[in-house]
């Protein structure tokens, strides 16, 4: 795009340090290693204890907008395409998974794979067409796919349930009663899929796949001169996206028992990426921060009987987007980071 | 150290959040279900922000709480309820957050009953939880013939009305009054499409015929090129199966083409808040259905009049039925001695009853709740007394005429 | 054949919206770089502000079109003094998201005050009923918003191309930087361009008061309808918003009067189509996205 009034287009997700954090290769037996392993492992104990301290549809719903918010990153952070529409994926695969739970009663991971496949599928003709464009333009073209994914889900009403929603979804897991019934359990045996798709974006972006990603975010002209297909890179890392959008998705379909059209609006896109910016752009932990933020504080809100949801969210979102453009996980690295660095210099 | 330093930061903050979070309530459920030791919560789910906020909204709580001062005090020290609480939540009209809200009152509120869930979606959304959850469900504000159809279950009954009902009244009436000739605008949705099935069906019934039946997108607020299409043909009357905002938004530009003195307008679903929202004089001669009005006769007056001292302003017919459904499943559990959602439903199925909300009403074996309901149309702005009198009942349609009778769908 | 030129006259004036509220967002996108989000935001403050004026000044139609562009302009100037200039040097995804934000802040304030049941107004004097030419009967109103929406146009286009700012606004929108270098001081119209695109939206819903639902959320799906003739036209072209705005009222007019079922999707299509295979829009020039 033509520079406008004064630019030096800084472009989402670049850090304000040289070191590009997450991504940097890693000088052997740095410390980063340890402290990369501790808040691995604290993240799993909050993880495993959440449905303990917070009711448990909801401590699912968290963790579910979580994985969803980190495929959002793992374009926009990672690799600098904003994509208005993923809730074409979520929400798809939201139907799919619950169409195939209720007609063919297998396992629900089963049906959530289901989901995801049929997901992914749709995302490699909307990524080929996508990414010819960047930018603003990329946005506005993944929100006219996803509107016309949302006007096919409401035409089929006969299958969908149109207005009403998909209805009546059971949780099969091989019969064991506790995880079908109560939705304690259920969390336990669904967590398992979240955080095997949270790894899966791990290994994404810790890998030379990821760091061309980064490289094609910084400069796409100079990794296209260095010999690399850009739009296939673009293309796979959408249908990767969409296709861990689409196992979320599955999972929220399956836990509530019940999707609608809702999943497939422009909304829901705009509030993933409102997650994803929250809790901090290209940083694997920004999403579940995020999630866990805005799913607690809706919960609290509309329970409380306060009107006015849109007020504090958006307000919290222009307050991020004004001062902490690295959204609040973001700018907590940067803190911890600037801390931690004059020691390093000085040789401790 | 210093390695562990922003580690420890993390956990702390992580831990500390989670305590923070603590007041949430997590934990396996109890098995089996509460029996909330002598204390009886109803649970209020609707929209409290959006579009039908004025239709039942927080005011509804009101009205429930009224039924609950009656109900002790006809009872008094006798009261097999002596602690009765009301939860409330906004489902916002949505299918997906009412599915999780009934879900929480269910479980983590101990709710032994919802009330009131307008919106279609929403309320089919609440009756599959309650039949999960085997707890009641009373459904005033929501039309679908669904709750009472293919998706009716032995906990959900429907109050109020339902779309068969406004047909059958509506299209009927203005039928057998002289509007033979329809053209019919609905919207492209499942009760936008029961609506015009439901209608186009009274209506050739009664002797009219439906020149078109005409799709719209939903939603939608561009109606200009299906109004011409509907006056197309000259039809004597023209049903508007849209309802809420699109609603408004029809009427404004149908008046707009100047179509209220070439057309008689017939509204499939029409709420006393959606004249208030417009202006009376936009709707004035409109035709429509409806379940309760408040100032139909001296009893309902009566009411209305200790519903304004509270409120500051007229009850609609969702508050009269919340108030309705919350006295009389009161009453079944002071007949059943439990709050056990078992025995107090015996106690309700096959009910008589004639209240304020319901007149000749009796609950049948499909839940559906039959009452005489009301043919009314809106007056011009010189016909107005007062706030919210914007109507003049025109027909009283009896119990037996007014609703389809019990659907082959409905297997409980 | 009266039928058609009734849709005809329908989809121009659906298009007149179109097309004033997205002259309003080409001109900011122009000059400022700035994809607004909120720009239905704005046009449903039009609109409100318009039936709150009716209500508690008794200020009827014809003088709200005149005083709420006016103070539309101000909330614009607000709207870029305090937030959007923050972010003028970065990426303009940030003041995307910012003026998302912003929406769903406005959306709410609204909600909050006025529930989202709808504010009545009034039929405008004079413009109740139909017109009748050539035999066919036209709704005033109709062809009233059709004709005002294409003299503004117009008079915005005179503007552009008659005066000293307009040419500024011209120039920088097609390269910023070389206008500067020409000793123009672009930075001083920003603030006075955006609150002027603001304005043209909230014009855009005075206008519609009297044939809209007036509730919070008119804007919303307004929104993306507006994204969709930005890109049709062309992002940064002014002409191409305007003429974009009136085929789409057209698309939506003839899509619902002839295949009602596709006449949401088909604006989408449209727009997916010219991103895809014309991304400068019918107007633009190929910014090498």
């Amino acid at each position: 795009m033509t520079q406008h009034v004064n630019n030096t287009s800084e472009t989402p997700g670049t850090p304000h340090t040289p070191d590009t954090a997450d991504v940097a290769p890693q000088p052997a037996g740095s410390r980063r290693g340890p402290l990369r392993w501790i808040m691995a492992a604290v993240g799993l104990v909050a993880t495993l204890a959440l449905p303990w301290f917070v009711y448990p549809p909801v401590a699912m719903d968290i963790a579910a907008w979580a994985l969803f918010a980190i495929s959002v990153d793992l374009l926009l952070g990672y690799t600098g395409l904003l994509s208005f529409g993923h809730a074409a994926f979520w929400g798809s695969s939201s139907y799919v998974t619950g169409l195939i739970a209720i007609h063919w009663g297998v396992p629900f991971p089963i049906a959530i794979l289901g989901g995801m496949l049929f997901a992914m599928a749709i995302a490699v003709p909307i990524g080929y067409l996508s990414v010819r464009r960047t930018g603003i333009y990329f946005a506005m073209v993944t929100l006219a796919f996803a509107q016309m994914v949302y006007f096919v889900a409401n035409q089929l009403s006969g299958l969908t349930g149109g207005e009403n929603g998909l209805q009546a979804i059971p949780i099969s897991f091989f019969g064991i009663a506790p995880v079908e019934t109560d939705p304690f359990f259920f969390y336990f045996a669904a967590i398992g899929l979240i955080l095997l798709g949270i790894w899966a974006a791990w290994r994404i972006v810790h890998s030379p796949f990821g760091r061309v990603l980064v490289a094609i975010r910084e400069n796409p002209a100079r990794a296209r001169a260095l010999g690399y297909d850009v739009d296939r890179y673009k293309i796979i890392v959408f249908v990767l996206s969409a296709g861990l959008a689409g196992l979320a998705g599955g999972v929220f379909a399956i836990s509530h028992g019940f999707t609608s059209l809702e999943e497939l609006d422009w909304t829901t896109s705009g509030k993933v990426v409102l997650i994803t910016v929250l809790g901090g752009i290209g940083t694997l932990w920004g999403g579940p921060l995020g999630a866990a933020i805005v799913v607690t504080l809706e919960d609290r809100l509309t329970s409380s009987g306060f009107e006015g949801t849109g007020i504090i969210l958006g307000s919290i979102f222009v307050v991020i987007v004004l001062l902490f453009r690295h959204g609040i996980w973001g700018t907590v690295r940067d803190l911890l980071q600037r801390r931690m660095e004059p020691r390093h210099d000085r040789g401790d | 150290m210093r390695n562990k330093k922003p580690a420890a930061v993390v956990a702390v903050a992580v831990l500390g959040s989670l305590a923070l979070a603590a007041c949430g309530g997590g934990g396996p459920t109890a098995a089996g279900g509460k029996l909330s030791d002598g204390k009886v919560v109803i649970g209020l789910l609707n929209d409290q922000s959006g579009v039908y906020k004025d239709l039942s909204g927080p005011n509804s709580k009101v009205a429930i709480q009224m039924a609950i001062d009656d109900y002790k005090a006809k009872y008094g020290a006798k009261a097999v309820a002596k602690t009765i609480e009301i939860v409330t939540a906004d489902h916002q009209n949505k299918p997906d957050i009412a599915n999780t809200k009934a879900q929480e009152m269910y479980d983590r509120q101990n709710a032994d009953i919802i009330l009131d869930v307008p919106t279609s979606s929403a309320a089919l959304a609440v009756a599959t939880v309650a039949k999960a959850k085997k707890k009641l469900f009373i459904d005033i504000t929501a039309g679908t013939t669904e709750l009472t159809g293919k998706s009716c279950n032995k906990y959900t009954y429907a109050w109020a009305y339902d779309t068969a009902m406004l047909a059958k009244g509506t299209g009927a009436a203005v039928v057998r009054n002289g509007g033979k000739s329809w053209s019919i605008v609905y919207p492209d949705y499942a009760f936008g499409q029961s609506m015009n099935k439901s209608f186009t069906e009274a209506v050739t019934g009664a002797g009219g015929t439906v020149q078109q039946s005409i799709a719209t997108p939903f939603p939608n607020d561009n109606f200009a090129t299906f109004i011409t299409k509907a006056a197309s043909t000259t039809p004597q009357v023209i049903g508007i199966m849209a309802a809420g905002g699109d609603l408004i938004n029809f009427v404004k530009q149908y008046n707009q083409a100047g179509m209220q003195s070439k057309a008689q307008l017939a509204v499939g679903l029409m709420f006393i808040t959606d004249i208030h929202s417009l202006g009376v004089d936009q709707f004035a001669g409109t035709t429509f259905t409806e379940p309760w009005y408040w100032n139909f006769d001296a009893q309902n007056k009566a009411w209305a009049d200790r519903f304004q001292a509270k409120t500051g302003t007229r009850p609609t017919f969702a508050h009269a039925g919340n108030y309705s459904a919350a006295l009389n499943y009161l009453e079944a559990v002071q007949a059943a001695g439990t709050d056990d959602a078992d025995a107090v439903r015996k106690q309700l199925d096959g009910k008589k009853i004639n209240d304020i909300f319901l007149r000749n009403g009796q609950i049948r074996s499909d839940h559906r709740v039959v009452h005489d309901v009301y043919l009314a149309k809106v007056k011009t702005k010189a016909q107005v007394t007062e706030p919210w009198d914007y109507e003049k009942i025109v027909q009283t349609i009896p119990a037996a005429d007014a609703f389809e009778p019990v659907s082959a769908a409905c297997k409980m | 054949m009266s039928a058609f030129v009734q849709y005809t006259v329908q989809g121009l004036a659906a298009g007149g919206f179109y097309a004033l509220a997205a002259l309003g967002l080409a001109v900011i996108f122009g000059v400022l770089g700035v994809v607004n989000f909120s720009h239905g935001a704005c046009y449903m403050l039009g609109a409100v502000a318009a039936a709150v004026l009716l209500d508690v000044l008794h200020v009827h139609f014809w003088v709200a079109l005149a005083i709420v562009p006016i103070l539309l302009f101000l909330v614009g100037v607000l709207m870029e003094r305090l937030l959007i200039r923050w972010l003028l040097r970065l990426d303009p995804l940030y003041n995307f998201l910012l003026t998302f934000g912003l929406s769903l802040i406005l959306v709410d304030v609204v909600k909050r005050r006025y529930g989202v049941s709808g504010l009545p107004y009034e039929r405008p004097a004079g413009m109740a009923g139909q017109l009748h030419i050539g035999g066919i009967g036209l709704p005033t109103y109709s062809v009233f918003v059709c004709l005002f929406s294409l003299l503004i146009c117009g008079v915005v286009w005179l503007l552009l191309t008659k005066t000293r700012v307009g040419m500024i606004v011209r120039a920088s929108t097609e390269d910023a930087d070389r206008t500067r270098a020409l000793g123009i001081n672009v930075g001083r119209w920003v603030t006075p361009v955006f609150g002027f695109g603001i304005a043209l939206a909230g014009l855009a819903g005075v206008m519609a008061a009297p044939f809209r639902a007036i509730t919070a959320d008119m804007g919303s799906n307004f929104v993306i309808i507006l994204f969709a003739v930005v890109v049709i036209g062309g992002l940064g072209s002014i002409l191409g918003a305007v003429v974009a705005g009136f085929l789409v009222g057209l698309v939506e007019a003839y899509g619902q009067a002839y295949a009602p079922t596709f006449a949401q999707v088909a604006i989408f299509v449209l727009m997916a189509g010219v991103v895809l295979f014309r991304p400068a829009g019918l107007f633009g020039r190929d910014e090498s996205a």
